[in-house]
């Protein structure tokens, strides 16, 4: 059975403070007090901050912005097959919220890209995003 | 020819990185001119500070490959999967091996989540180079090049298997401490002529500062068979860069850079002319630029900014004289253009 998109995406956190603690800062300063509720073919979760980044299962009513995708969408993403305008024009990321908290939870992707691509077990959750159904 | 490359190549890392990691980087990168393609393959070593302040090496392998449109792969790699032979001359990174050897290289390329396997070997042919200390923002870089080799093997990318039989091909090696991010950047390029046979071998650097609009040094190198013809430095050379390419890079690597370098805007030229003059000897290199990838390196200045490099193919029209011998040829180039 394919490891939850939550799961991995607390791992990958996870990873970023131990491994590059100050990049895992920057995202954390970039999201702020937003909370974003994420449902990836159902599967819904949230990641917020605080005193720490922290991935929760399950809906919640706290949340800014709201993005709904699929892991296929995201693997396609994280592939550049697609941009990430190109995935909102066609439907594939679905985006709800202010405009203050959408761009907020866009510059939080941001941030969280260019810690990944710094930390060296990032590459080991991609694989594993890939088994999941696509 | 032979012992020369055999004195002069050796991985650095193992010496210089142990006594002093900081910003250390070292890298193997070879270009081939196959007619109709360019394969470029990188394999690179760079020194980290883990969050616990321990020095760490992080090893990549890159290959990327130009056929109708360029494709590739960059692989990180754990520390723990990487291997320096004790005489400094073969270098492991995961399943993939870069031999030195007296006459030049082997190379074993294997990818498997990229589908990407290959073999080559690149036999020298022409005299190596070598340019030390060259400023890199606040740091300094080595390299040494070989401006032609030989290249026979087969490399399976894209869903394609390319051949390789008497190819032209180049090398360098580079290896120094500088970060990325800092306050430079380089255009360098490589022409070959497209028969094995012609004579002439090109080679061009242009260090800059970051935003491109001072040049700090430049040269060309020219070879002749195998060895210097003439080499031009500084004021002897000079730059031209026309229009704009006008055209999104066929690919970013590694892929989710594209989340953070969206667009399709770049400021690669639409033609670049490098004339140098000397002695009575002259040389007019004017590339025109195909098609590109982006390579993008985290900045080690900033922790939201990269560094791009874009690998560009282009057809090159050489002209000139040296020593009254006539240059004119239309070749393969790959240049490179590092946008800090």
């Amino acid at each position: 059975m394919a490891e939850h998109v939550s799961s991995l995406l607390r791992q990958s956190v996870g990873h970023l403070e131990d491994e590059v603690p100050d990049s895992y800062r920057l995202v954390l300063g970039t999201l702020g007090p937003l909370t974003v509720e994420v449902d990836v073919d159902g599967e819904v979760f949230s990641l917020r901050g605080g005193r720490g980044l922290e991935v929760s299962d399950g809906p919640t009513g706290a949340a800014g912005a709201h993005i709904i995708t699929s892991r296929a969408a995201i693997v396609d993403l994280l592939d550049a097959k697609v941009g990430i305008d190109e995935a909102v024009q066609a439907g594939a990321v679905r985006v709800h919220g202010s405009l203050d908290d959408i761009l907020r939870a866009h510059d939080t992707l941001l941030a969280y890209v260019h810690a990944a691509v710094r930390a060296p077990s990032q590459p080991k959750l991609l694989a594993a995003l890939r088994t999941g159904p696509l | 020819m032979s012992a020369m490359l055999a004195r002069s190549d050796f991985i650095r890392t193992p010496v210089l990185a142990s006594a002093r990691p900081e910003g250390f980087k070292e890298w193997y990168h070879f270009v081939v001119h196959r007619p109709g393609s360019r394969i470029l393959i990188n394999f690179s070593l760079t020194s980290e500070t883990s969050s616990a302040g321990h020095p760490r090496l992080m090893p990549r392998v890159i290959v990327i490959a130009h056929d109708q449109r360029w494709t590739g792969a960059v692989e990180r790699f754990d520390d723990s999967e990487l291997d320096v032979s004790a005489d400094l001359a073969t270098l492991v990174i995961g399943d993939n091996q870069m031999i030195v050897r007296p006459d030049g290289y082997r190379v074993m390329i294997d990818l498997p989540g990229h589908d990407i396997r290959g073999e080559f070997g690149f036999t020298s042919v022409s005299q190596p180079f070598v340019v030390n200390n060259q400023p890199v923002g606040d740091g300094r870089m080595c390299w040494l090049f070989v401006p032609r080799m030989r290249a026979d093997g087969w490399l399976r990318v894209g869903g394609e298997e390319i051949s390789f039989d008497g190819d032209v091909a180049y090398h360098d090696h580079n290896w120094g401490r500088f970060r990325w991010g800092g306050d430079f950047g380089w255009s360098w390029g490589t022409i070959l002529p497209p028969d094995p046979e012609a004579p002439w071998s090109l080679v061009f650097l242009r260090m800059t500062d970051r935003r491109r609009l001072c040049s700090l040094s430049q040269a060309l190198y020219v070879w002749r068979h195998d060895e210097p013809a003439a080499i031009f430095r500084h004021a002897a050379v000079e730059v031209k860069s026309h229009g704009l390419l006008g055209r999104a890079a066929d690919c970013t690597l590694p892929p989710p850079m594209r989340l953070v370098l969206n667009g399709d805007v770049s400021d690669i030229p639409e033609r670049m002319e490098v004339t140098a003059q000397r002695a009575g000897d002259t040389v007019h290199a004017e590339f025109r630029p195909q098609s590109y990838a982006r390579l993008a390196q985290p900045s080690e200045i900033c922790l939201d900014r990269s560094v791009v490099l874009c690998e560009t193919n282009a057809s090159a029209r050489v002209t000139g004289s040296i020593d009254g011998e006539e240059i004119d040829f239309v070749g393969p180039s790959v240049f490179e253009l590092l946008y800090g």
